[in-house]
């Protein structure tokens, strides 16, 4: 992990390894930097809208909405919308991804349609929104954990040359979120096992499956950092973890009304 | 999810504690240290974070500490997918949980306008089954 917890990447090659918690000499169960190594891999691999370099840079302004003077104002003012200015940046990503990745890593809560319909409107699809909305949270989650740890945060990974596949599942459907997405019913074919084959599926992993990948990066790191889906709605379940479900429950709900979340 | 959780484990919570982070029934284990974990972890000060990180590991052990980082981490990660997706409550969610959310005030919030409000008859009955959440829940586990 690199002292320097801002916003640098490194030239190394796909043996790397990342979040090596035991040779900092933190002794930390290994599904969960096991977990954080496989999404640093996706996030440095071309998606199916963004290209690994953009991805890559996603995830450094993630890091530099942080420290955005912008941001800092618009948190503060009564209206995010009263505030005109530009962000502080990292990266060649358009305005409208930087004022996207920069809104969801700092002023999440007061999001609302008509921002996404206007994003929309300036050339951010749908489905680059919620690809870039899967590394944002991805990232600012890792993040969160090693803030909470006490660890410097790792270094990002390097990007690596491809193309993006353009694939856009047939079965997303218009629902009741911002954004289409996939019923489990209609989750057959490429994207059987999507849900883990799991009726039950939360909103939260559901949101993201109009990429389908965005929705695989997620339960990889809640099955490890929360539970897997099928044992979401068992309560019984702790996921055999040291704290338990009712610990997991408290944190959870704290944190969501902290964050001013009603979900 | 924490209500149910404590109807199946038997344990007592004071749901004040999830808006309020005060509690005064404190019945769950380590349950101030855990809040005091959190409130630290969503702020800036290193130095609050470490002081409750160390009085959380000295009272429930090193890979309890992780573990809690870990939830907190992961739902930082699913309020931002809420709110960047306007997603609603799931609708037997809302149904079971007016009660609670009126009681707590957290109809209030920014993003319940994402849900829509229920109507009379619906929130009577969202009202009475939210009686009979735990005995509901209990059933389901068994």
């Amino acid at each position: 992990m690199h002292e320097d917890n801002s916003i640098m990447t490194t030239q190394i090659n796909e043996t790397t390894r990342y979040f090596d918690y035991l040779a900092q000499g933190y002794a930390i169960r290994e599904d969960l930097p096991s977990a954080y190594r496989e999404v640093w891999n996706k996030i440095a691999h071309a998606g199916n809208w963004w290209r690994g370099e953009q991805r890559v840079a996603i995830a450094k302004e993630v890091r530099v909405a942080r420290q955005c003077k912008l941001c800092s104002t618009r948190k503060s003012a009564l209206s995010p919308y009263a505030v005109e200015g530009r962000h502080d940046s990292a990266s060649d990503l358009s305005s409208t991804a930087v004022d996207a990745i920069h809104r969801l890593a700092t002023d999440a809560s007061r999001l609302t349609r008509d921002w996404l319909v206007n994003l929309n409107q300036q050339g951010l699809s749908q489905e680059e929104y919620v690809e870039l909305l899967g590394i944002v949270v991805a990232v600012l989650s890792i993040d969160a954990f090693h803030r909470s740890m006490g660890f410097a945060l790792e270094t990002l990974p390097a990007p690596f040359a491809g193309v993006t596949s353009q694939y856009r599942p047939d079965s997303a459907r218009d629902g009741e979120a911002w954004v289409p997405g996939i019923q489990a019913k209609l989750a057959v074919g490429k994207e059987a096992g999507l849900y883990e084959g799991s009726k039950q599926v939360p909103g939260v992993i559901m949101a993201m499956s109009l990429v389908p990948d965005s929705v695989r990066m997620q339960t990889c790191l809640s099955g490890v950092m929360y539970l897997k889906i099928d044992d979401i709605a068992d309560f019984s379940k702790n996921g055999d973890r040291k704290i338990s479900r009712t610990q997991m429950e408290l944190l959870a709900a704290r944190v969501s009304s902290l964050s001013d979340c009603f979900y | 999810m924490l209500r149910a959780s404590t109807a199946i484990e038997g344990s007592e919570v004071d749901l004040q504690v999830v808006t309020s982070g005060r509690s005064t029934a404190g019945g769950l284990p380590a349950e101030a240290e855990l809040v005091s974990f959190v409130e630290a972890a969503l702020g800036d000060d290193t130095d609050a974070i470490s002081a409750t990180r160390n009085i959380l590991r000295e009272k429930l052990g090193a890979e309890a500490l992780v573990d809690a980082a870990a939830v907190i981490a992961n739902f930082q990660r699913v309020v931002v997918i809420a709110d960047g997706t306007g997603l609603p409550l799931d609708k037997p969610i809302a149904l079971i949980t007016v009660g609670i959310r009126e009681e707590l005030g957290i109809d209030e919030y920014g993003s319940a306008r994402h849900t829509p409000k229920l109507g009379f008859f619906m929130r009577m009955i969202g009202l009475g089954l939210n009686m009979v959440l735990p005995m509901i829940v209990k059933r389901m586990v068994k």
